[in-house]
């Protein structure tokens, strides 16, 4: 049995012997088992391929719709972001501005926002008499006083 | 209806399929049980495993082209899905390797069919060590006495791969029922 170039080992001089039996009468009702086992095999592929079929689509019809979700929503979506980005950008540039402005307008203090606001007039100052000066640091009259009487 | 050819033009018409296929199993319902019992050890395993191949030789017989003799072609689907069972058994388990070996001696042990004496069991156990590649082949050529170029059909590999396989299958054989048979008390 052994090739013909190798000793033969011990083992093999004994004759082969199957030493597993089978439950008593097991090969008599097999081919029935097998055919009943055949036909729920083939029962249940048919229902499984009939909910397939039925299912072929409603699955279809999901597939499309994530298709198209992915395809359209996905770049709108991008552009979307892009805008709101963009106005939050001009948002925050406003908002810069008036802090800026705010922090102007803190620093500057009362007699600055008067001249500020009087610059495009005739400057007071210019037509002040220096006797008028030294009479108004004489008096005791409060600035909106004074600055009625030079008015007039 | 015993001849191959008869019972394949049989198998092809729809009115006579389920009869000729009947006379396949009863054709080899015996000699395919072996030879999966052989590789699988348990009986109740290897009924499970029976079953599964007929029923897909019966869903693939359509599709047999009769490029091999009908013989080879069953051997071959009995093969794949013993050792596919063996794979699903590891994978549930997790086991490795030596474990396979281990869960085929365990089985061995504790099947209630089993009617060989200690020196068979040995042998048995010897066999069950072996790389799945060299116990197919050894079972192949020690108990059923298949040749070579058929082997090298049912399963796939070249004639000189088989017979380096089928000697390492025989020096390890020999090594562990060499170490173990002084131990069988006379």
């Amino acid at each position: 049995m052994y090739e013909k170039d190798h000793k033969e080992p011990d083992f093999m001089k004994r004759p082969p012997k199957n030493p597993f039996r089978t439950p008593d009468s097991y090969f008599e009702s097999l081919e029935d088992r097998i055919m009943v086992n055949i036909k729920n095999t083939t029962k249940k592929k048919s229902s499984s391929s009939a909910i397939i079929r039925f299912l072929k689509p409603a699955l279809g019809i999901a597939a499309s719709i994530t298709l198209v979700y992915m395809l359209a929503y996905n770049p709108i979506n991008k552009f979307l972001q892009k805008g709101t980005a963009k106005t939050e950008l001009t948002d925050t540039a406003g908002t810069d501005l008036l802090n800026n402005y705010s922090i102007n307008l803190a620093s500057i203090d009362d007699n600055s926002l008067i001249n500020a606001i009087f610059t495009d007039e005739t400057n007071i100052f210019a037509e002040t008499n220096p006797d008028e000066f030294l009479a108004y640091l004489s008096t005791d009259m409060n600035d909106v006083e004074i600055y009625s009487e030079i008015q007039n | 209806m015993t001849n191959d050819q008869q019972i394949l033009d049989s198998l092809k018409d729809p009115s006579t399929k389920e009869l000729a296929f009947r006379h396949l199993v009863s054709k080899y319902k015996e000699r395919l049980y072996w030879h999966i019992r052989k590789i699988v050890l348990n009986h109740d395993d290897t009924d499970d495993v029976l079953q599964n191949t007929f029923i897909k030789i019966w869903n693939g017989i359509d599709s047999f082209r009769a490029e091999s003799s009908l013989f080879t072609w069953l051997y071959r689907i009995a093969t794949n899905e013993s050792i596919t069972f063996l794979n699903q058994r590891k994978r549930r388990t997790m086991t490795s390797l030596n474990d396979e070996n281990q869960y085929l001696i365990d089985n061995l042990e504790s099947d209630p069919y089993f009617d060989g004496d200690k020196w068979q069991m040995i042998l048995q156990k010897a066999i069950a060590t072996l790389p799945e590649k060299q116990r197919l082949v050894f079972n192949l050529k020690y108990f059923e006495e298949i040749k070579y170029e058929e082997m090298s059909k049912i399963l796939e590999t070249s004639v000189g791969a088989l017979k380096a396989s089928y000697h390492h299958a025989v020096k390890k054989v020999e090594e562990y029922v060499k170490s173990h048979e002084t131990r069988i008390e006379p």
